[in-house]
């Protein structure tokens, strides 16, 4: 048995990210106890038609979130209490709402900073309709192996620390969240553990205090003494006093109460919560409110310290009266234990996994991305440059300082060839058209493909193909005529060997110069003579030349077109930069740059 | 509740058609100079002068001027403005219109539990405190509005009678609409007088609002007073500046002439921590408090006034079990603070006693404990020990 919040509780929660939090915490309390989630419903209209995901143990369960509370109680029927977790300048509003629903019996508020006059109408309201009115400001209710309402009873190690899978014999009550949990914990140290615990709030004048929910417990046979922790300020305790001194009362209290310290302060200085504020003519002091709780028969304490032997003792008492029995404890083999996730469980070397994907090249995990084992800030320190990264990434080595020169030199040959190419009036028009920088620069990068820069892997592939065999220039014009087609890497629109590419002299010159081995260089421009000597245009071009001269300084064929991607990457980011710098506008093509050569206009035919 | 100084007080009194004396709350000589020359009032009545602070027991520190001419207006606020009164320099002062009368009477509404209290008595002023048997008072229900009847009987159980009887219900039904409608918890009218004119005037006001009622009030344009006799230091207002950014809360109130340090989690446990400290004779150097989680950050700004706390031997950072305060990040701001702290110099012969427990407290205390390693003179303890034992401890090592 319990109070407020039992085995039959049905919740929704008013609220947002703080209400579906609370909803994960109280979805982990039911897994501990083996049992479905109680949470039906969330009400918060931005987000009504959608679901919450909540995990309760191993499954991901979704919750409909409705605009109204009528909508969710209507649709979830067994909803019988509501958990407010909206601001503080809403929460009157969501609580009214709530109270007024008739399945709703109990609505309790976790909201702080709630004006006073909007608590007082609430708690007055839920007493004219005889319900429960709990907070503002309440950290929750649990009841031991039943429910959670709220995140009441912290992480789930705590929960099962504090033995709240299975009921005790203490009922707690406290203002304050953080000594809820304390007094929870000490409750299943030196005894036998709590039935219900209730944060009734820190405000000063709380929904439902002290008195309504000892009178609950009085009711509830299972709950045999009841911890209160009171504060200065107000009158709550000795109205508890009041009750508890009023007859002979069935559950042993045991209060303590603080402020004492008060006393010694420089006078008017108070602190604590909202409610700790001693009355403007002394009223509710610490000592008043503990010497009136001595007085009506309660066990006090002197100090929060000796609050756990008093419990113990009280166990103690209840055992040898034969009131209550002992409780056998769970061997820790038998303790519950949360689901760890996949990332817990191959942290602690609990399980094997199968890896997705396999990656030779990078790895950021550490606090700096280390490229093939280096750390990037290390290279950069050392002189290390751009193509070196590119070698590291693209063929997993560290290229030496010459062939470094060599790509640096070929992507810049590369960059650019205005804006009349394909790839480059491809990102000019998308950049005219308002498309953003990525989409336009991938859209230019469609265009790069078998006739349009795409042809370096190609040409690379098979000046490499024509040394690996051993190939004679004449040999291996005739294979690519037999089985391919043109030699890719051979061949130009308009240069031709009178008006030679000046990239292509540039490069050749280049890598010559280096007295370097240059075999498949050396075969291309040996092909180049007898295709240019058949036709003036059939030359070298600058794809052929990067490719024989990547594949001889040991790039990986597959690799090659990447070297004429990335180098036109910068053009195409200069010309959508350039379009949107100028604020062009929308471009379409003349109707005179169009060969119309469809039908000419005539009749629709009828419809067979 | 939050404590409203008297010239914005006397604003909402006026607003609701509570009739007040003129007043004008200046911050230099120059802008009261002006103020004279254009309102006729500072030139033909006698003026009270008072320190507009969130002072105490401002008649003995000669804050208070009464009975005096527009010259001597302006002599006392001269002489005023500036003053430093122990860490409280005076930057406003407020001048008002004294009012010829004869009788002083007594009104007030309190914010209790069931509803308001609605007080009022023919005796006065100075008089009220040894009468206080004769106050008499209507329970007004929360979400209730007292009736015309009600409060004009009220006046004359109270020995009002004829045209005055009449004249304080009405007057009665003024404060009651005021402290509805601005969520006071608090407003005492001392004296209300009866002017030559025979009107009811309220010369002097203590306004208590609610301040989390703040939202609902854009017209509150004034900023909250401390409630303790005495204005916030730096520290403290850079402390409530941080706790009005961020979610959960850090606070600190600092306490002259202490020297245990108070760093505990928790607006309860925190006052647990103090008790403790009072009981076992020690002196408190301030009282802190950190809950619902707050960033790291705010909780480093706060470790770093405790640390700055003059003359302190220990630091108590004690807590209970957090039901969702992260205790490894909250506990890294904290020592984030103690570091810099120590560098500074700052924690030389201070002894660190640290009590938690709560989410990732495992973590958090073990990074507490590794301090250890780096000379801190710090002693840390986990949930088995029982809360308040670290502060036995601090006060029998000393």
């Amino acid at each position: 048995m319990s109070i407020l919040a039992t085995k039959d509780t049905h919740v929704v929660i008013q609220g947002g990210v703080a209400g579906v939090n609370a909803a994960r915490r109280m979805a982990e309390f039911r897994y501990m106890i083996k049992q479905p989630l109680n949470v039906s419903a969330f009400v918060y209209p931005p987000d009504a038609g959608k679901t919450n995901e909540i995990v309760c143990g191993t499954e991901l369960v979704a919750i409909p979130i409705y605009r109204t509370i009528a909508e969710a109680t209507a649709a979830h029927p067994e909803i019988n209490t509501s958990l407010v977790y909206i601001g503080a300048d809403r929460a009157y509003a969501g609580a009214m709402e709530a109270l007024d629903d008739p399945r709703i019996k109990a609505v309790s508020m976790i909201t702080e900073g709630v004006p006073e006059k909007d608590s007082k109408l609430l708690g007055k309201h839920a007493r004219k309709l005889g319900k429960i009115f709990n907070g503002p400001s309440s950290i929750g209710v649990v009841s031991a192996g039943e429910c959670r309402l709220g995140v009441i009873g912290g992480a789930f190690d705590n929960l099962v620390a504090c033995k709240l899978y299975r009921p005790g014999s203490f009922g707690v009550i406290t203002k304050s969240g953080g000594l809820s949990n304390e007094i929870i914990w000490i409750c299943s140290q030196f005894a036998d553990g709590i039935t219900t615990a209730i944060g009734i709030g820190g405000d000063a004048y709380p929904g439902t205090d002290y008195v309504s929910y000892l009178e609950m417990f009085e009711n509830d046979p299972q709950t045999k003494a009841v911890v209160i922790v009171g504060e200065m300020g107000g009158d709550l305790e000795e109205r508890a006093a009041e009750w508890y001194g009023a007859k002979k009362r069935r559950i042993k209290l045991l209060a303590v109460v603080s402020g004492f310290c008060q006393e010694s302060l420089p006078k008017g200085m108070k602190f604590g919560h909202a409610g700790a504020k001693e009355g403007l003519k002394g009223e509710g002091s610490a000592r008043a409110k503990s010497e009136a709780l001595k007085k009506a028969g309660a066990m006090v304490p002197d100090t929060f310290g000796a609050l756990g032997p008093a419990i113990k003792a009280t166990h103690e008492e209840l055992l040898k009266s034969g009131q209550i029995q002992p409780i056998p404890e769970l061997a820790a083999a038998d303790l519950p234990r949360l689901p760890k996730t996949v990332e817990q469980a191959k942290k602690d070397g609990e399980v094997l996994v199968a890896p997705l994907i396999r990656s030779t090249i990078s790895d950021d995990r550490g606090d700096e991305p280390l490229y093939q084992g280096y750390p990037a800030s290390e290279l950069i320190n050392a002189g290390y440059d751009i193509p070196h990264i590119i070698g590291l990434l693209w063929d997993n080595r560290l290229v030496s300082k010459q062939e470094a020169e060599i790509i640096k030199r070929i992507i810049m040959l590369s960059a650019d060839h205005g804006p009349c190419v394909s790839g480059a009036l491809t990102t000019v028009i998308a950049a005219c058209a308002g498309i953003g920088l990525s989409q336009a620069v991938a859209a230019g990068m469609i265009m790069i493909g078998p006739r349009f820069g795409g042809a370096v892997t190609d040409a690379g592939r098979w000046f490499k193909y024509a040394i690996d065999n051993q190939m004679t220039v004449e040999d291996f014009l005739a294979y690519m005529k037999k089985n391919v087609g043109p030699v890719p890497g051979i061949g130009h629109r308009v240069k031709s060997l009178r008006n030679p590419d000046k990239r292509v002299k540039e490069l050749v010159g280049y890598v010559k110069s280096l007295g370097i081995k240059t075999p498949h260089l050396d075969f291309a421009l040996e092909v180049e003579k007898i295709t240019a000597a058949k036709k003036d245009n059939l030359i070298l071009n600058v794809d052929g030349t990067m490719a024989a001269v990547l594949v001889d300084i040991g790039f990986p064929v597959d690799s090659l077109n990447g070297f004429f991607i990335l180098a036109r990457t910068i053009g195409m980011i200069g010309h959508w930069t350039d379009q949107k710098r100028q604020g062009s506008r929308l471009i379409r093509l003349f109707d005179y740059l169009v060969n119309y050569a469809s039908p000419k206009r005539r009749e629709v035919p009828p419809l067979k | 509740m939050a404590k409203v100084l008297e010239g914005p007080g006397m604003g909402l009194l006026r607003k609701w058609g509570i009739q007040t004396p003129n007043y004008v709350v200046v911050t230099s000589a120059e802008e009261f100079e002006q103020l004279s020359a254009v309102n006729d009032w500072l030139k033909q009545s006698k003026l009270v002068v008072k320190a507009h602070e969130a002072l105490g027991s401002r008649f003995k520190l000669g804050l208070v001027k009464v009975g005096l001419d527009l010259a001597g207006a302006k002599s006392a606020v001269k002489e005023m403005l500036g003053k430093q009164i122990e860490s409280i320099k005076i930057r406003e002062v407020i001048v008002s219109e004294a009012i010829e009368h004869k009788e002083e009477f007594y009104a007030s509404a309190k914010s209790t539990r069931d509803g308001v209290d609605v007080m009022v008595t023919t005796f006065g002023g100075v008089e009220v405190e040894s009468n206080w048997d004769k106050v008499k008072k209507l329970t007004v229900e929360i979400g209730e509005t007292p009736s015309d009847a009600a409060l004009s009987k009220l006046a004359k159980d109270a020995g009002f009678a004829g045209e005055t009887a009449a004249k304080m219900g009405e007057f009665l039904k003024k404060l009651f609409t005021c402290f509805e409608n601005e969520d006071a918890q608090y407003v005492e009218i001392n004296p209300v007088v009866l002017d030559t004119a025979g009107n009811l005037v309220a010369l002097d006001a203590v306004t208590l609002l609610d301040g989390d009622a703040k939202f609902r009030h854009k017209d509150w344009n004034f900023p909250f007073a401390a409630e303790f006799g005495r204005a916030y230091t730096k520290n403290e207002e850079e402390v409530m500046a941080v706790d009005a950014k961020v979610k959960g809360s850090v606070k600190l109130i600092e306490i002259p002439g202490g020297n245990i340090a108070m760093l505990p989690a928790g607006g309860g446990a925190s006052v647990y921590y103090s008790d403790a400290v009072v009981a076992r004779g020690g002196k408190l150097a301030n009282y802190a408090e950190y809950s619902g989680d707050p960033p790291d950050w705010a909780v480093e700004v706060l470790t770093e006034k405790v640390c700055a706390l003059p003359g302190i031997k220990h630091i108590i950072v004690g807590g209970a079990i957090a039901n969702f305060t992260d205790v490894k990040k909250t506990f890294s701001g904290i020592i984030n603070a103690f570091r810099k702290a120590k560098a500074e110099g700052k924690l030389d012969g201070v002894k660190i006693w640290v009590r938690r427990g709560g989410p990732n407290e495992l973590q958090g205390l073990a990074a507490m404990r590794a301090l250890q390693d780096e000379g801190f003179d710090i002693h840390v303890f986990d949930r088995k020990t029982p809360l308040t034992d670290i502060v036995d401890m601090a006060m029998a090592a000393k």
